[in-house]
């Protein structure tokens, strides 16, 4: 008997139990259902980690250190407490950090695939005054990311991969609160001033010149450090974007004048042209694997952005487990039901089945005819749970955006068809092997018996 | 031809054993009509059951045609039945929630019938036993007559060479089963059709070329009254 004329007729006696396969598919339904949420879950999440460092983080970026513990591995930064002396370690939050020297930017600058290294300019400013503002305020000051695309809330942005001139800064947003100025606009082409300060450590020597030739003033001025204020211009109001981090609270200057006031904070210190990080952007078409291999060969501390990702999908993996698990329950419990089902189904068509055999139909096809049935049951939950899914999802996103705050755009769950037609075609699967042992039974039907007349 | 040499069928073991068939032999001619006739529990199902390669005997032979169906392995016996053999059973047994065209058109599919002639052949069927118009009609809104009419179509659709009906009548009012009966022997005579009626019921018998008789398993007597009947048998046909 051809397959085709077995399906068709396994459709057929389904519909003519109408009530008892819907219900038997609705078990089936209701795993389907969990596993298209837990689906269309961890492929949102992992969308939404994807766009929440992909405009953080270029992912042609590698992050490059000296101190290992600044990255994991030791745990916190200073995990082990204590730690070797090195001439060149930062202060860096009461810990001491290596840095990396002006040869590890050089190893770094020099590697034949690196487009770009941008060292983690520390400028710190002792306060800012903004142009017709009298308070004075603080604020970290930061590098402006080429890479990433930022949005702007008033002003324009230069295009992806362009710096901001010399003279200018970007602000976030939320510095507007404190400002007290409610239209982006207000600001923008406003002045900004850095007052930095320099420590100085005189040696000895210079002290001692300095008391016998200015008296105590002298020295007053000279311990208290060079003092030296930069002033920029407003250029963009960078607008407060859920996914993007960096546009949160920093004010952002381009990377020469940040070399420049780094140089200028560090000079005559040992601080003096070594940083706690790097950026080192490879180059396009270069994997940042490969190049991450060949920087830790030569004794830095690297990861990729990938690396970075790695922890996020770690989390996101196994929540969406955790709901497919569920998912996997409910399944288990509906093989039961589909089993059940078939074996009444069975008994209850006994004579049909005799009937066929007296006619002429082989065991196999009888056997198949009952696994098809399985088959169409599998289906039809598989495509009841994921529809009912797929449109209570497409109806609760901007709820659940919403209610989780994931900005504009982005939705949690994200259903995609090439997953849930594999979903279903795996039920079906789950569902022959269910019925398995019935349509075993069927086949193994002695006609004779089946038929003898009650 | 339909040879049935030495057949013996038991059930149970030693203790319990219960022979249903006792060496049984018999020959019947192509084209003829046949009375299984004996009381439940003579074994005439048993033979019948025996004859179609359902059931197994422990000894002997069935040949039709030169083939001994009891050698064949089950696939074959399988495909045999499906295009050389038919059934008609005392409870009809339609499928109550199809349609009379896919209760007939069943047969066509397990016999591997080319699905372009489906339509012709169970459009024929449906024909031969009046029942055209109740072509989508779905079996469980027939009377039993028609159950038993739309029975018989599937049991012609794919021309098979023996027809064993079991109690045809069985179930029916003599009227109805009249025209069941008139149905199975215009077949048997116009397409030369081996009918095999197994009954209890002697009028029924009777209107048969071949008459065998089983009590108990045995073979009490075979009445072939072929040569004799002929005239009388068309006259049946025609009323």
């Amino acid at each position: 008997m051809k397959a085709r004329y077995i399906v068709r007729r396994a459709g057929r006696s389904l519909k003519q139990a109408k009530i008892r396969t819907l219900l038997t598919s609705l078990a089936i339904a209701v795993g389907a259902f969990t596993l298209t949420i837990a689906l269309a879950a961890g492929e949102g999440s992992r969308q939404y980690a994807e766009k929440l460092i992909s405009s953080n983080i270029n992912s042609q970026a590698l992050f490059v250190v000296r101190d290992e513990s600044l990255v994991g591995g030791g745990g916190l930064p200073g995990g082990d407490g204590l730690k070797e002396y090195s001439e060149t370690s930062t202060q860096f939050s009461g810990l001491s950090i290596k840095s990396l020297e002006p040869k590890d930017l050089d190893v770094i600058e020099n590697d034949k695939d690196i487009e770009q290294v941008i060292p983690t300019y520390l400028v710190e400013a002792q306060y800012m005054t903004f142009e017709g503002i009298k308070k004075k305020y603080t604020s970290d000051v930061s590098v402006y990311d080429a890479s990433v695309l930022a949005e702007s809330a008033a002003g324009t942005l230069p295009p992806l991969g362009e710096q901001i001139k010399d003279d200018e800064v970007v602000i976030p947003e939320g510095f507007l609160k404190a400002l007290k100025i409610d239209n982006p606009k207000d600001i923008v082409g406003k002045k900004v001033t850095l007052r930095l300060v320099r420590q100085v450590q005189p040696s000895e020597e210079e002290i001692t010149k300095t008391i016998q030739e200015k008296g105590s003033a002298g020295l007053a001025e000279l311990v208290g450090g060079e003092v030296r204020d930069e002033s920029f211009v407003v250029r963009v109001v960078s607008k407060a974007s859920v996914t993007s981090l960096s546009a949160s609270n920093a004010l952002f200057i381009s990377e020469n004048t940040a070399r420049s006031l780094s140089d200028f904070l560090t000079r005559d210190t040992p601080r003096y042209r070594s940083y706690v990080a790097a950026t080192a952007i490879v180059k396009d078409g270069v994997e940042p694997e490969v190049v991450k291999q060949r920087l830790t060969d030569k004794d830095l501390t690297v990861r990729t952005a990938e690396d970075l990702q790695g922890l996020l999908f770690t989390i996101v993996n196994l929540l969406q487990g955790i709901v497919a698990g569920f998912g996997v329950l409910a399944l288990i419990a509906s093989v039961f039901g589909i089993i059940n089902t078939q074996y009444i189904s069975v008994l209850e068509r006994t004579q049909q089945i005799g009937l066929m055999k007296a006619l002429g139909m082989h065991s196999r096809d009888v056997a198949k005819l009952f696994r098809y049935e399985a088959a169409w049951i599998g289906f039809l939950g598989g495509v009841i749970g994921s529809v009912i899914a797929w449109g209570t999802g497409t109806v609760l996103n901007p709820w659940i955006t919403e209610q989780l705050d994931l900005g504009a755009g982005n939705h949690l769950l994200i259903f995609e068809p090439l997953p849930v037609i594999g979903l279903i075609i795996g039920l079906m699967i789950i569902a022959v092997i269910a019925g398995y042992f019935p349509a075993r039974k069927a086949a193994k039907l002695d006609p004779i018996e089946a038929l003898r007349t009650e | 031809m339909i040879d049935v040499r030495h057949v013996t069928k038991t059930y149970g073991k030693k203790s319990t054993i219960f022979t249903a068939l006792d060496d049984v032999n018999f020959s019947i001619p192509d084209g003829a009509s046949v009375a299984i006739i004996g009381k439940s529990g003579s074994g005439k199902s048993t033979l019948m059951h025996t004859m179609s390669g359902l059931d197994r005997p422990q000894t002997g032979e069935v040949i039709i045609d030169g083939q001994d169906i009891l050698q064949l392995k089950s696939k074959e016996v399988d495909r045999f039945r499906s295009r050389q053999m038919s059934f008609i059973f005392q409870s009809f047994f339609v499928e109550a929630n199809e349609s009379c065209y896919n209760n007939v058109g069943m047969v066509c599919e397990i016999a591997d019938v080319p699905s372009a002639e489906h339509q012709d052949r169970i459009e024929r069927a449906l024909e031969a036993v009046e029942l055209t118009d109740k072509k989508k009609s779905r079996a469980r809104d027939l009377s039993g007559g028609q159950k038993q009419r739309l029975a018989i179509a599937r049991a012609i659709v794919n021309d098979p060479k023996i027809l064993f009906a079991d109690e045809p009548t069985g179930n029916l009012d003599s009227a109805t089963g009249e025209i069941i009966e008139d149905l199975l022997f215009r077949y048997n005579r116009e397409k030369g059709v081996t009918l095999i009626i197994v009954t209890h019921d002697h009028d029924l018998a009777k209107r048969c070329d071949i008459m065998i008789q089983i009590r108990d398993g045995k073979i009490v007597s075979v009445d072939n009254k072929k040569p004799a009947t002929k005239s009388s048998r068309k006259k049946a046909g025609k009323s």
